[in-house]
């Protein structure tokens, strides 16, 4: 059985389309990140698992149980960490782990699940105090109560220090070994390249990727990434460019004379030598391995036509 | 059926009420009306004193303390929470919006309800001890019924609080009842009938679904129902829709109607 199935979800918000007809599958025991830029419509469909919000169309399952019709079913074997909360106002962090106890019915010890999210001194202190940081490692500790076999976190680093996002990290990783699904969302890369084993990329409510972080790189082609400088503004460049066969991705700079491509490796010289043809007299011309950062970009940026 | 969920809000609930000092406030004060009226009753009200007549003494304090209070624990019980974003967080545990709905309600009105019956309890003593008389199952009845008008409006105030989503609209709306059900309702009836009387249409009385609407208003229902169930001094009219059996069909519905439209209003909404 999958951890979560999510089959032709829309959100629509009025006007708005949040969530196009997403399909995914997270595949019990798998850390999956889930990229995008903000507002491509992470949270939405977290939500939506969470039954925070109703889809417009489509469904979506965690173990099975669905997350509209039987939203306590599908949470029973979750941990949380919601985006835009907020503490309970009069409870301490300790109160909020014993509550989180009772909720779940589970055994945990206050103390070590404190100390484990690294909040322990301010344990008696009363939560609304807290700085956002430590409010996250917090509610992070809520989430791990009770072992939970999914943890679905959104944008856990958010409020952390580096340490913290690191700490959070090797969290999430201990998690992953003691058998829990991961599902959590960024849209800082570096994260989820650190620790995913596949990614999903959503850009403005469109599913635009879903792969492992090696397939992502080698469907742009071996990440092969040439900058051409060329002598002049010359409109037809990026259009030869395009058209050139193994090119995943092309753009221009503003003044029109570096033009920066993406494709296979096999496919450099064809560039050159179209551009070439063209009649566009390259000046230099280098190559890089695409970074998963480019590729991010690529997919998320405006620059792809 | 899944087994009943709410019992661990409800209890941080009464912890978070407890904790504050508007709500001991509240609390403090019923008690101290209670005591009062035990107190005062021997003294100022007409003989036989006992614990059933004892109602019709009290019952003018508390139907305006009582919507008071119940409005006052309830009306924030869900929408500040969703303001803030605590709501999500007890949304991530494993409860559905009915149990977190049920454990608000239940925990506040817990504590809500023990004030009442130790109020009473207190005010009972001070009429039987020394000279007056205790008669069990009235008063018993009497506590029943408060308790269930404290619900009454402790839920009336939970389903303003789930039918809007920010804490001003639900301040507008608690007050905006209060004011019409408990401070003008009897003046307004006043003044209809005065009108009508003036023009010509009516010698005196209502017609019978103008005085059946007046006679709806969850205090008058009240009312009714101590001077037909409790009192033995008092009375209650003879025509079928000013009955007391009547006004428990209307107390009925009052606590089970606004919430559950509210609620299923709550359920499809987006957080």
């Amino acid at each position: 059985m999958s951890a979560i199935e999510v089959t032709g979800v829309s959100k629509r918000y009025g006007s708005l389309l949040a969530l196009d007809r997403v399909d995914l599958t997270v595949e019990e025991g798998e850390i999956f990140g889930f990229l995008g830029p903000n507002g491509a419509g992470k949270s939405t469909l977290l939500n939506i698992l969470l039954d925070f919000t109703k889809p417009t169309h489509g469904s979506a399952t965690i173990f099975g149980a669905d997350c509209q019709v039987n939203p306590v079913a599908a949470r029973e074997r979750l941990g949380v960490l919601p985006e835009g909360y907020d503490v309970y106002d009069r409870l301490t962090g300790r109160e909020h782990i014993e509550y989180a106890i009772r909720s779940k019915d589970a055994d945990d010890d206050p103390v070590a699940v404190l100390r484990r999210v690294g909040i322990r001194e301010d344990g008696d202190r009363k939560a609304s105090e807290y700085s956002k940081g430590m409010a996250q490692r917090l509610v992070l500790g809520m989430a791990l109560v009770g072992e939970p076999d999914l943890l679905l976190l959104d944008e856990p680093t958010s409020g952390l220090d580096p340490n913290g996002a690191a700490e959070m990290r090797r969290i999430i990783e201990a998690e992953n070994e003691r058998g829990a699904t991961v599902f959590f969302s960024s849209h800082i890369l570096e994260q989820v390249q650190a620790v995913c084993d596949r990614v999903a990329i959503l850009q403005g409510g469109d599913l635009v990727a879903v792969d492992t972080i090696q397939g992502l790189r080698e469907s742009l082609g071996g990440g092969t990434k040439l900058i051409i400088t060329i002598d002049g503004h010359r409109p037809s460049a990026l259009e030869t460019v395009r058209e050139t066969a193994g090119v995943e991705t092309a753009r221009v700079s503003e003044d029109g004379t570096t033009l920066t491509v993406t494709c296979t490796n096999d496919a450099k010289m064809d560039v050159l030598v179209g551009l070439h043809g063209a009649g566009v007299d390259v000046v230099n011309f280098r190559t890089e391995e695409a970074s998963l950062e480019d590729m991010f970009i690529e997919y998320t940026g405006g620059s792809r036509q | 059926m899944r087994r009943v969920q709410w019992g661990p809000i409800a209890r941080e609930e009464a912890a978070l009420l407890l904790r504050a000092r508007s709500a001991r406030w509240l609390f403090g004060l019923l008690i101290f009306v209670c005591v009062a009226g035990g107190y005062l009753y021997p003294v100022v009200g007409p003989e036989p004193h006992t614990t059933a007549r004892f109602s019709s003494f009290l019952i003018g304090w508390l139907t305006t303390l009582v919507p008071l209070i119940g409005l006052l624990i309830g009306y924030n019980a869900i929408c500040s929470d969703r303001a803030s974003g605590s709501l999500l967080l007890t949304l991530s545990m494993p409860y559905s919006r009915r149990d977190l709905v049920a454990g608000k309600l239940f925990g506040r009105m817990g504590l809500f309800a023990a004030t009442i019956v130790g109020g009473l309890l207190a005010a009972g003593v001070l009429v039987v001890y020394p000279y007056g008389e205790l008669v069990v199952s009235p008063f018993l009845g009497f506590a029943a019924l408060t308790v269930g008008f404290g619900l009454l409006y402790t839920a009336l105030g939970v389903a303003i609080s789930m039918a809007v989503s920010t804490k001003q609209r639900a301040t507008v709306l608690a007050f905006g009842v209060f004011f019409l059900f408990v401070l003008v309702w009897d003046v307004l009836e006043m003044a209809v009938t005065f009108a009508l009387v003036r023009v010509g249409f009516i010698d005196g009385e209502l017609p019978g679904i103008v005085a059946f609407l007046f006679a709806a208003e969850p205090g008058s229902v009240y009312g009714r129902l101590i001077a037909g169930f409790v009192d033995p001094a008092g009375s209650v009219s003879g025509t079928w829709y000013l009955n007391e059996w009547t006004a428990l069909v209307l107390f009925c519905l009052w606590i089970v109607c606004p919430l559950g439209l509210a609620f299923w209003r709550f359920s499809e909404c987006d957080l």
